[in-house]
């Protein structure tokens, strides 16, 4: 039983520290400063020299910056060629340079049009074109202060249009003219992409633990869904194409309702994510006792680049017409399906093309009575595709069936048809035998598409 | 955290402040006059963001449908209907607080209740309530009553434009061979694209792989949830070429708010470019990836 | 009990309010109670220790505080939850201030599985934890012994087992954010398939199941309240408590209560076909021909091997059952609310409520037309739109009752003399914004206007005005207006005023424009709207909304420290401080055991504020008027 006592010192206080907190608030924070690490692999390889752990961090950070501030080393061999691989505008042809800007022209109608009519404070940049926004900002700071000295009256109207009139020009080409640097295109990948694909790109975002299948690891440099033969590194086609459609029956959404030329900057930063994994696989599997030499980290790095860069000697193509699905080229194809001698699919994919082959399954490794599902080079569980879903997660074009076919699929077990020989030395499967077993596969999901 | 740099929604939060700590430090003294302007701006200012948002782009998306204006015009009936009734209420509670204080000297009137009023105030609103009720019906049904739907357009509920099928987190129109048939092998999938043509009468069919979505076209004024299990036929007409969003409006995961796609409203001769396009893209033999390499 | 009312009665309950031997008046009520209106008289006061008296008590007045205090808890968890969805909503990917301990590798910015978590947890808390809680189980306990004149509840151990279960349902509730996958994160509504497919979203794996289990045992708790409200209110008021002398509080708790009796058990029904569903799996809402993250639910388990999953079930067939039960709920959570609204206004007005049946009339109406309109929830579902015309008819129906309850409290202040204390303030808040969150509600009975705003902000702002700026307010009335019953010490009306100018503007500058933004498309549950062209130019206004969700929340701090400072050293006070007429204010401040000390007969209705027949501006229900013409069996004239 208490004695009231006046509540006006502990008002102070609540009122004093509730200005406090709000006085200490700032609303929009900033961006965070993420920091790569090494894969689980490169530390287990490295683990008996953790200082060359601490030299490879440093290293890679050396040829490719942060995920806030990416950007690659230039290797001397270039800069005699003048190539800049920081500058991925120049590696485009005149033809898709033209269409950015178009894509750009779209993507940015409203600022445009603001601009058109002088109006410079309705300008909005998007979010994560920081480069722009800082571009546009003194461009916008010049245009605020004359605006300001027209409220205190040292200035006038006349001098703001001239200034509007003198810098419309440049201020519409920042927008036309658009291209993200790596640093824009991380801030992209950080808000859209990281959160499956991770800070590194090694598929471990916080989601990728609930997704089936999971989001892919760039850091081996094995793509799946490319049109290239002999497990060769993408074209930039390739992965924008994954970007434009998704991939049917994953999480991986297309992405198109950002312009053509925010996802070609992704496609910038997700090469830079696999080449900096590449080089990190590459080097740890060096000899590290004596720490990284110079010429090795150079060796490893340019070694990554020069595979990508001869992607597009990898195309697989046809000549010709397709073959038609003519009800005889559809039973060749079953027939090739199903015999061991011919592509024999049926040990993988099942006799109903259902994915319950027993081809695709190994003992397991503690020894259960059950066989498991094998892997893929990630080391997840893959079962084969269960055809009759009509779900072809690399494209449902014949051509797209076809190039599966052809030459596998990158980083599984689904072989490259177009390798597998006889006894003889022939091919087994010959490029139309492949083309028969493209519409029998297609033929087993007849209405049946989910 | 740093005080010195905040964004302009935060000034206008810390000038709200400081105009509260003024009107704090006079409310206990004041408090009828205050808590009168307190309420009385709810009406003012409840009317005046409804009248300013417009311009400031807080009101519907611009509508190319044909069913839209029915929908628009049914919300500003009740607008005008919720907007007068608002302020006549607002304005009864203000008076009230003003005028019947504790200082008016003697008791307060001693009533328990009028009979009268009560039926004057329980059947002016039961009339109101009616007319919206029945002004419905008519846009209702042209939406949603199948055999309320246009006919004699190139498509019909057994032989729609295109399935649009929802999954987790994605969507994808598959569009019949050239035959018509959905079973066919030709069929033709476009991820997030949904073309159609303009000035036609278009059904469609929704369905879902896995969970609940919702299609949501905002400027065409549709919304349809898509369950799985069910195939829902659905209908609109576009008047505008362009391209619109597509959202998806039931919570289906983590990736519901990247759920996106595009419904693309071309003219006629273009659609069927496109399809034909489509068609020609199955016969493709890869050579263009190598004309594009080089 | 014992048959003949004598001394010694069968002491069937351990702590049945001291029965003790002796002479002793009269009669008894059910189950060893005392009779209501007697005076309760214990002779042999055996000491109860701390925790029988104040942790595992059967006293309703205790039962009343600890649901009080729990609800108090939950509203400031649940609100840490909405500042985290504001946060994200404003600036997307932005790191939030105290999450880099969940988030570090990505320095504090959320990801987007768990800002499913947050919402949905968040709907649930405020829900389930905090506004059943606080009305039903807080004031419910409190008020309706007190008011309507009986010694404690009628099954007084039922009542504190209703509290204790929901200990269990808290525990399930949070432990989710605990388990592989963390909470629930198929939105409060938890629709299949989205909610009973293990890999469809991460909190199905583990989280939802514990929520259902949560949800049952708050089934289990508002089931025991129900029970014991109903019971004490028909069968336990004091002589001359007639139905039409009841204070509309005990009305609006009554009505409540029937809702829950008759709507929970769908509820629980369909969380254990949910439950049987995610464990036993069962086809009860699961379609067949599922393809679910690229694997056929059939064919997953933890182990490996392929499960046999039934099929052939219908999603809608949970919608239809959750909304059966949760459309009522929503009247659970606004009619006690209105009650107490109601009380307040009359009291410190002191003028009789305008419209006495009409009120009862009408909040009955709101209540049996309530549970006719769950389809209003799904109107674009894809159940058969002849369906969908006859919830339009009964929903727009509905919100005529509303209307006329809201011209009434007007009418109960015209010619008034309005004393605007806290409790006043915040009744007078009530009725201002549950006028908005009505009047917006007719939007989305149109059901043509429905298909575009369904699912869209203007959802959000119609049932956060109903429920946040109308329950809450008048649950922050009801506090100020009963704290000095509860505690015998009244809080500070500087602080009062403080807390609820803030609140007040704040509440407003959240949830106001989200009408205007929701009229822009813009949706619910969106982690990231401004990637759309439709809702690009919508972060500026989010903004503002957060940042004045910010200023709402931190500015409660001032109610929290009213109220414990209050409950410790505010101003002592009598047992009438407002000079009010309803029975409650009869008992001692705080009541003692068995709350009354003096026998009790009724003789007019609860409002008698203004009558001509006393010199006072206000005429105890229980004051008897010289002439004895006024007795307690009869009815006092009103027309």
């Amino acid at each position: 039983m208490s004695d009231p006592q006046p509540l006006r010192g502990r008002l102070a206080i609540a009122a004093g520290l509730f200005g406090l907190l709000l006085a200490a608030c700032d609303p929009e924070p900033p961006r965070p400063e993420l920091h790569y690490t090494l894969s689980a692999d490169s530390k287990q390889l490295l683990a008996d020299y953790p200082a060359a752990q601490d030299q490879l961090l440093g290293t890679l950070g050396m040829l490719f910056g942060s995920p806030s501030n990416p950007r690659y080393a230039v290797p001397e061999e270039w800069i005699d060629d003048e190539r800049n691989p920081n500058d991925a505008w120049a590696e485009l042809s005149e033809a898709r340079q033209a269409e950015l800007v178009a894509a750009n022209k779209k993507a940015f109608a409203t600022p445009l049009a603001a601009l058109e009519r002088g109006e410079f404070a309705a300008v909005e940049p998007a979010r994560e074109a920081l480069d722009l926004q800082a571009a546009w900002g003194e461009i916008r700071a010049g245009y605020d202060e004359i605006a300001a000295a027209m409220e205190a009256g040292t200035k006038s109207r006349t001098d703001l249009d001239k200034y509007v009139a003198e810098n419309k020009a440049d201020a519409i080409a920042l927008f036309t003219d658009w291209y993200p640097s790596l640093r824009e295109s991380a801030e992209m990948y950080r808000t859209q992409c990281l959160h499956c694909h991770g800070i590194n790109g090694d598929g471990k975002g916080s989601t990728a633990e609930f997704l089936n299948p999971t989001p892919r690891d760039y850091q081996r440099g094995a793509f799946k869904w490319t049109a290239l033969n002999e497990k060769a590194r993408p074209r930039r086609a390739d992965l924008y194409g994954v970007l434009e459609n998704g991939v049917n029956g994953t999480a991986m959404l297309s992405f198109k309702r950002f312009s053509a030329t925010q996802l070609e900057g992704l496609v910038d930063y997700v090469r830079l994510l696999s080449i900096r994994g590449e080089t990190e696989r590459n080097l740890a599997r060096e000899d590290a006792e004596e720490g990284f030499k110079i010429e090795a980290v150079q060796e490893a790095y340019l070694d990554v680049w020069s595979k990508w860069d001869k992607s597009a000697e990898f195309v697989i193509a046809y000549d010709g017409e397709i073959p038609e699905a003519t009800p005889e080229v559809i039973e060749h194809g079953r027939v090739l399906y199903n015999d061991a001698t011919g592509a024999n699919c049926v040990s993988c994919h099942g006799v109903g093309g259902l994915g319950d082959g027993p081809s695709a399954k190994e003992p397991d490794p503690n020894g259960g009575p059950v066989p498991i599902s094998k892997k893929d080079d990630w080391g997840n569980p893959l079962g084969p595709r269960d055809l009759t879903q009509g779900i072809y997660r690399g494209g449902d074009r014949p051509i797209d069936l076809y190039r599966r076919l052809y030459a596998g699929i990158n980083g599984t077990y689904m072989p490259a048809h177009s390798t597998i020989k006889d006894p003889q030395g022939n091919r087994k499967v010959t490029d139309e035998d492949l083309w028969a077993i493209v519409h029998y596969v297609r033929s087993l999901s007849k209405g049946k598409r989910l | 955290m740093s005080f010195l740099n905040p964004s302009n929604g935060a000034w206008s939060i810390l000038a709200l402040l400081v105009a509260l700590l003024l009107v704090l430090v006079t409310f206990v003294k004041f408090t009828r006059l205050w808590t009168v302007i307190l309420i009385a701006l709810l009406p003012i200012l409840g009317v005046w963001t409804f009248v300013k948002a417009p311009e400031w782009g807080l009101w519907f998306p611009k509508d190319v449908s044909t069913h839209g204006a029915g929908m628009d015009s049914l919300f500003n009936l009740i607008l005008w209907m919720v907007a007068i009734t608002f302020v006549l209420t607002e304005v009864g509670l203000v008076w009230c607080v003003f005028r019947y204080h504790d200082k008016v000297p003697g008791k307060s009137l001693f009533t328990h209740g009028s009979h009268k009023l009560e039926m004057i105030w329980t059947a002016i609103p039961a009339v109101a309530l009616l007319v919206i009720a029945f002004a419905q019906i008519g846009t209702f049904k042209q939406i949603k009553f199948e055999d309320h739907w246009p006919t004699g357009g190139p498509y019909s509920k057994d032989k729609p434009i295109a399935h649009v099928i929802a999954y987790q987190f994605a969507w994808l129109m598959r569009y019949p061979d050239a035959n018509g048939s959905f079973d066919s092998v030709d069929v033709i999938e476009s991820p997030f694209d949904f073309v159609v043509p303009v000035d036609t009468d278009i059904m469609f069919q929704l369905k879902s792989r896995d969970v609940l979505h919702s299609f949501f076209l905002p400027n065409l004024r549709l919304k349809q949830d898509a369950v799985p299990g069910m195939t829902i036929p659905m209908w609109f007409q576009a008047t505008e070429v362009g391209e619109y969003d597509l959202i998806c409006a039931e919570l289906c995961g983590w990736g519901h708010y990247k759920m996106a796609g595009r419904l693309i409203v071309k003219s006629k001769p273009d659609y069927e470019k496109w399809l034909a396009d489509k068609r020609a893209a199955l016969k493709s033999n890869g050579t263009a990836d190598l004309e594009a390499a080089e | 009990m014992s048959p003949d009312g004598n001394s010694a009665p069968a002491h069937a309950p351990a702590h049945a309010p001291g029965h003790g031997g002796g002479a002793h008046p009269a009669q008894e009520g059910p189950r060893g109670v005392a009779a209501p209106g007697t005076v309760h008289v214990s002779h042999d006061h055996h000491e109860l220790g701390f925790l029988r008296k104040y942790v595992f008590s059967v006293d309703h007045k205790v039962i009343a505080i600890q649901f009080m205090l729990t609800g108090l808890f939950f509203l400031v968890l649940g609100g840490l939850f909405a500042m985290a969805i504001r946060h994200q909503v404003a600036w997307p990917w932005k790191p939030i201030p105290g999450l880099s301990v969940l988030f570090p590798d990505t320095g504090g910015v959320i990801s987007p599985e768990f800002y499913t978590m947050l919402f949905t947890m968040h709907g649930t808390i405020m829900i389930f934890f905090v506004i059943i809680p606080l009305l039903t189980g807080a004031f419910g306990n409190f008020l309706i012994p007190l008011m309507v004149g009986a010694p404690d509840m009628a099954f007084p151990k039922l009542n504190m087992f209703g509290y204790w279960a929901m200990i269990p349902a808290i525990f399930f509730a949070l432990l989710g954010f605990f388990v592989e996958g963390g909470a629930a994160a198929a939105g409060w509504t938890a629709y299949p398939t989205l909610s009973t497919i293990a890999t469809a979203a991460p909190g199905s794996l583990t989280g939802q199941t514990w929520w259902l289990m949560a949800l049952t045992w708050v089934g289990v708790s508002s089931m025991m309240g129900a029970v014991n409200y109903v019971t004490t209110i028909f069968k336990m008021r004091a002589p001359g408590m007639t139905m039409m002398r009841m204070p509309l509080s005990i009305w609006g708790l009554l009505i409540a209560a029937l809702l829950q009796l008759f709507a929970l058990p769908v509820l629980t029904a369909a969380s254990i076909l949910q439950l049987l569903d995610r464990t036993l799996h069962t086809g009860f809402f699961t379609p067949s021909n599922l393809l679910v993250n690229a694997t056929r639910p059939e064919l997953l388990s933890n182990a490996g091997a392929a499960l046999d999953g039934a099929s052939g079930g219908h999603p809608l067939l949970w919608q239809h059952l959750f909304w059966f039960y949760s459309h009522p709920a929503v009247y659970i959570m606004v009619l006690p609310a209105m009650g107490f609204a109601s009380d307040i206004l009359s009291t410190h007005a002191r003028k009789p409520v305008f419209g006495y049946k009409p009120m009862v009339y009408s909040m009955s109406a709101i209540a049996g037309l309530g549970f006719i309109v769950w389809g209003h929830h799904m109107f674009t579902s894809g159940m058969n739109p002849a369906l969908g015309m006859s919830f339009m008819v009964a929903t727009i129906m509905i919100a005529l009752p509303s209307a006329v309850k809201v011209f009434n409290w007007i009418g109960t202040l015209w010619g008034s003399r309005i004393h605007l204390n806290s409790a006043m303030l915040n009744a007078l808040a009530f009725v201002a914004m549950f006028i908005i969150g009505g009047l917006s509600g007719i939007w989305m009975a149109a059901t043509p206007v429905d298909i575009y705003i369904h699912d869209t902000y203007i959802v959000v702002a119609h049932f956060h005005y109903v429920v946040f700026a109308g329950s809450v307010f008048a649950i922050w009335a009801a506090i100020y207006h009963w704290f000095p019953k509860m505690f015998g010490r009244q809080m500070n009306e500087t602080l009062g005023k403080v807390h609820f100018i803030g609140s007040f503007v704040f509440t407003n500058g959240v949830f106001y424009m989200m009408h205007q933004i929701g009229l822009a498309g813009l949706m619910r549950r969106t982690a990231d709207p401004y990637t759309y062209a439709t809702y690009a130019h919508l972060q500026e206004s989010n903004e503002l909304i957060t940042l004045c969700a910010f200023a709402l929340f931190v500015w409660q701090i001032f109610f929290v420290i009213n109220f414990f400072h209050s409950m410790f050293w505010g101003k002592r006070v009598g047992r009438n401080p407002w000079r009010a007429n309803s029975l409650e204010w009869e008992a001692p401040s705080p009541p003692g055991h068995g709350n009354f000390d003096r026998e009790l007969a009724v003789y007019r209705g609860p409002y008698e504020y203004g009558s001509p027949e006393v010199s006072e501006d206000y005429l105890p229900q229980t004051r008897k008027l010289g002439d004895g013409a006024a007795r307690p069996a009869q009815a006092h004239a009103h027309h």
